[in-house]
């Protein structure tokens, strides 16, 4: 490979210049006149020097010579050289920039954030790069990439500078996965990788040494250049709510735990006050100070009838190196009962419902008035046969979903429980053991798991002949499917039934943010139901308003969460609602750093390289300075000819 | 003229005790180059000196005053006693007055030698003519023949007087002179024979004539070692013709070649007439110039 190329070789016209120049020289010399007694001799030698080296005059021109040097400078400069970088340089050159939330922290009080020094870094790699095309590759939560190949720094400078942090963790497999993509239309034998460590899951190795593993095979060579780093910081992990037990059905009035959770980072000890505040006015404030690598939660007690907006601020003593984890936002809900829908000939499920405080079962004599969503429907009819029963958590029993007629069919017969998902959260704690089911579903021939998942339902519970209770999750509406009836089993009558019905009213509180809520981490916010076929605008922090629109089912979903902030939610009657998106992500806030990116194939480990890779160097500026100091000695080679002349 | 001159020096050429040194200095000839009439040179046998030349035997006719009679009564035959003639010798002296003289005071110097060389001429009871050629065409400056201490007056104020300028070749102001000298002698020319000419024929015009050459090269310090640098252009000072010439520091070598071998080609046209040439530079100090180089030469005695 030659060691050496230009970016602009079309500048090579200029040599002609040297023609002229040289002419021109030699035409328009500003000779010194200077009288002699005569010209006998001179004649004499100037003619034996030309019949005895005809370049002569060529030979010893100084000044024609300076300015030679000066002008072929100022021509190599045009032509942009550059010294290739060694292995370094590839024809194709994708560089990932980590831009997740951690790339907004300042190691230093007052310096550069670690994003705006990786893009400084990216524009001396794209400088050196060059004229390889480049490609940049955005990775937060996901891989976004920002440029084509090519080598226009225009553009490539262009869409660095738009290149913002966004409050996500850093999905480095995204990434990878991108540059793999890449890899199979374009010829790349090296990835360059500018990030500060913090991947979304860290581990630890044996030998200490933390570790970003990647499921994935690397096809080509992966530099990892990592930032220097050294900030302390102290951020909010974690921002819940969860109501204090009722003791009776109207619960409106049951106190708030809220708890707050707060990291320090690994290498120092922090300090500061955690301050809570509820609709603007603090209510509680608590110093806190953390061992390297400490954790601490905090818990608060409050009073909240209706909604309420919860901020948690961290006051750090000293420097803090991330500023957007040190605020967290967190929504209380409006304390009601649940609102469960039984059908009358589930005797058995009323029957346990009424023992759960809180929870108002319809029909049913206590129940006015009816809502139009219920929390919780338990029903033997499906979603589609009974399309005016609307319910955030729906219960089908002794139903098989339309859409699942051709992979399963029930017949009678004796169908033993043989596993069940324990880990899942409608069956956790329920012992399925020696149940005798009387409903046989019967999976069809050929008929495997997968064609299950891909129709978008998992299976929780596997009998001898087919799977026997699914669930199907969808952004605002949660379907389990009990594909045998229990009144046709001994389910009722064992410990586990209770436990299923207060699994499902849990789930359904937790949906509805009755029991529990949870701080809305960035990303994408949270699917929340409002009027079907409805536009909505969202306005984010730092972000234009942005149109969404609701489907049939009224179900709001997938608005981005890039920022940490409020995001107000308005139709066309004003805002429907207010949310605040957090960073709440523990790696973030640590802001460890990977020593080590390891890939599937455990040989190809990538070790993180703290000096800049040898880039391509441009060889313009030395020529130019060149250009500059070689003029310098022509002036005043110039100036000392004359004046000895005059002399 | 721009030597300084003392009240009390005879001449603003040369100082007095130069002038007395150079009074017991006489001009060396390789050959006696005489004329007939009367003079203070031994020019031969048969003269009338008191100078014993030699012997030869009587015949009739002969003056028997010169009969050695000691001889012919040892030997009783007659013998003449011969004696030397003793006959004058014209020395021209030759000062080149063109525009390549005007330069680091080569036109001063040449006429401060011709005026000492001169003066020696004087006082070895010669007879001198001198001449300044300018320009080519015109009349030279000429001081008629004179001899004897009494026209030493005459001959300082002749090259006191010498004015400079014109665009004569050594060519031409050799004819000039020779249009005007006559007799045989010497014939000392100064000048810096800076000429594309070859000297070939004027030498020839002179040696034809009967003068023995004394050719004095008076060049400059410059034209000997010039300094310069860089790109120039030579401006020639009788011409006004111009040549450019770059690099003029790398061509010192070159140039000094060319001088010597000038030099060497003006010696040899000398010496082929049996002639001598001497090549100085016009700051060279005159004393030595004059009672050190021209006596080791052989020019002075």
């Amino acid at each position: 490979m030659n060691p050496t190329g230009f970016l602009s070789p079309s500048f090579a016209w200029l040599f002609l210049l040297v023609v002229p120049l040289v002419i021109v020289y030699f035409l328009k010399l500003k000779r010194p006149r200077l009288e002699i007694p005569s010209l006998v001799l001179w004649h004499s030698v100037i003619n034996d020097q030309r019949v005895n080296s005809p370049f002569q005059r060529f030979k010893k021109h100084l000044l024609l010579w300076l300015q030679l040097v000066i002008l072929l400078s100022l021509i190599f400069a045009a032509m942009q050289p550059f010294l290739r970088g060694g292995p370094g340089s590839a024809e194709n050159l994708p560089i990932l920039i980590d831009c997740s939330a951690s790339m907004a922290a300042t190691d230093t009080e007052g310096g550069p954030t670690r994003l705006e020094r990786a893009k400084q870094r990216v524009e001396e790699l794209i400088d050196g790069t060059l004229p390889d095309r480049v490609c940049l590759i955005a990775i937060s939560d996901s891989a976004r990439q920002l440029t084509e190949f090519t080598n226009n720094k225009r553009v490539l400078r262009k869409a660095l500078g738009a290149l913002t942090v966004r409050d996500v963790s850093g999905n480095l497999a995204d990434g990878l996965r991108m540059a793999q993509a890449l890899a199979r239309r374009e010829t790349i034998t090296s990835v360059t990788l500018v990030s500060d460590g913090n991947f979304g899951s860290l581990e630890t190795s044996a030998n200490g040494q933390v570790i970003a593993p990647v499921d994935i095979e690397l096809p080509f060579e992966l530099k990892y250049e990592r930032l220097q780093t050294s900030a302390r910081n102290m951020g909010i992990t974690a921002f819940n709510a969860r109501r204090q037990a009722a003791v009776g059905s109207d619960e409106s009035l049951t106190p708030w735990n809220v708890f707050v959770r707060v990291d320090g980072s690994p290498a120092e000890e922090t300090s500061g006050e955690v301050v809570l505040e509820q609709d603007g006015q603090e209510i509680g404030r608590q110093p806190i100070a953390l061992e390297p690598g400490q954790s601490k939660r905090l818990v608060y007690s409050l009073e909240s009838s209706g909604v309420s907006n919860l901020v948690a601020r961290i006051l750090a003593d000293g420097f803090d190196g991330l500023e957007t984890d040190n605020t967290a936002y967190l929504t209380l809900p409006v304390s009601r009962s649940l609102f469960v829908w039984c059908d009358s000939e589930l005797e058995s499920y009323r029957h346990a419902l009424g023992v759960f405080p809180g929870v108002v079962v319809y029909p049913g004599p206590s129940a006015a008035g009816q809502p139009d969503l219920f929390d919780l429907a338990i029903t033997e009819t499906t979603e589609k046969a009974n399309p005016n029963l609307e319910a955030s958590v729906r219960l089908v029993v002794g139903q098989i979903p339309e859409d699942l007629s051709e992979l399963v069919t029930s017949r009678t017969g004796n169908s033993p429980v043989v596993d069940w998902n324990r880990s899942s959260l409608l069956l956790q704690h329920v012992n399925l053991d020696n149940i005798e089911i009387t409903d046989l579903p019967v999976r069809g021939d050929d008929v495997l798991d997968q064609q299950f998942r891909e129709a978008g339902y998992d299976i929780l519970a596997t009998g001898r002949t087919g799977p026997l209770v699914l669930a199907r999750h969808a952004p605002g509406r949660e379907t389990y499917y009990l594909l045998f009836h229990t009144d046709r089993s001994t389910l009722p009558y064992r410990v586990g039934f209770p436990v299923l019905v207060k699994n499902v009213i849990d789930i359904s509180q937790h949906a509805a943010g009755l029991a529990e809520v949870q701080g809305q981490p960035t990303r994408v916010l949270d699917a929340r139901t409002l009027e079907p076929n409805q536009a909505y605008t969202v306005t984010g922090p730092g972000a234009s308003d942005q149109e969404f629109r609701t489907g049939p089912d009224g179900v709001l979903s997938g608005i981005p969460a890039p920022r940490v902030g409020i995001y107000r939610i308005r139709g066309s009657s004003g805002t429907v609602a207010t949310v605040g998106a957090s960073v709440l992500d523990a790696g973030e806030s640590s802001l460890a750093s990977a020593d080590e990116i390891v890939p599937r194939d455990e040989e190809l480990r990538v070790g993180a390289s703290t000096t800049t890779i040898d880039t391509n160097r441009p060889l313009w500026p030395t020529l130019a300075w060149i250009a500059f100091v070689v003029l310098l000695v022509e002036w005043w080679y110039f100036q000392r000819m004359t004046a000895r002349v005059a002399s | 003229m721009n030597v300084a001159a003392s009240d009390k020096q005879l001449t603003s050429l040369l100082g007095n005790e130069t002038l007395a040194r150079l009074e017991r200095l006489r001009l060396q000839p390789n050959r006696r180059k005489t004329n007939r009439t009367q003079g203070e040179h031994a020019a031969g046998k048969g003269g009338s000196s008191t100078e014993f030349a030699d012997y030869r035997n009587y015949v009739p006719g002969d003056d028997v005053r010169f009969v050695d009679w000691n001889i012919f009564a040892r030997l009783n035959r007659p013998f003449m006693k011969l004696y030397q003639f003793e006959e004058v010798m014209h020395v021209a002296i030759l000062v080149d007055g063109s525009n390549s003289m005007k330069f680091e005071g080569k036109f001063e110097r040449a006429c401060q030698l011709a005026a000492a060389l001169g003066l020696t001429a004087l006082m070895g009871v010669e007879r001198i003519s001198a001449y300044v050629v300018g320009a080519a065409g015109e009349p030279p400056s000429v001081m008629p023949p004179c001899s004897g201490r009494v026209s030493m007056r005459r001959l300082f104020n002749f090259f006191e007087r010498a004015e400079c300028g014109g665009d004569a070749t050594i060519d031409s102001a050799v004819e000039s002179m020779l249009r005007r000298h006559k007799g045989k002698g010497l014939a000392i020319i100064l000048s810096d024979f800076l000429t594309p000419a070859s000297l070939a024929r004027p030498f020839n015009l002179l040696y034809s004539a009967g003068l023995e050459i004394f050719a004095l090269q008076v060049l400059g310090p410059t034209e000997i070692d010039p300094e310069l640098t860089g790109d120039l252009r030579l401006v020639d000072s009788e011409h006004g013709r111009t040549v450019d010439v770059s690099s003029i520091g790398e061509l010192h070598g070159i140039y000094r070649e060319h001088r010597e071998r000038l030099e060497e080609h003006v010696r040899r046209q000398c010496r082929m007439r049996n002639g001598r040439f001497l090549s100085i530079s016009s700051d060279a100090p005159l004393d030595w110039v004059l009672f050190d180089l021209l006596q080791r030469q052989g020019w002075l005695k």
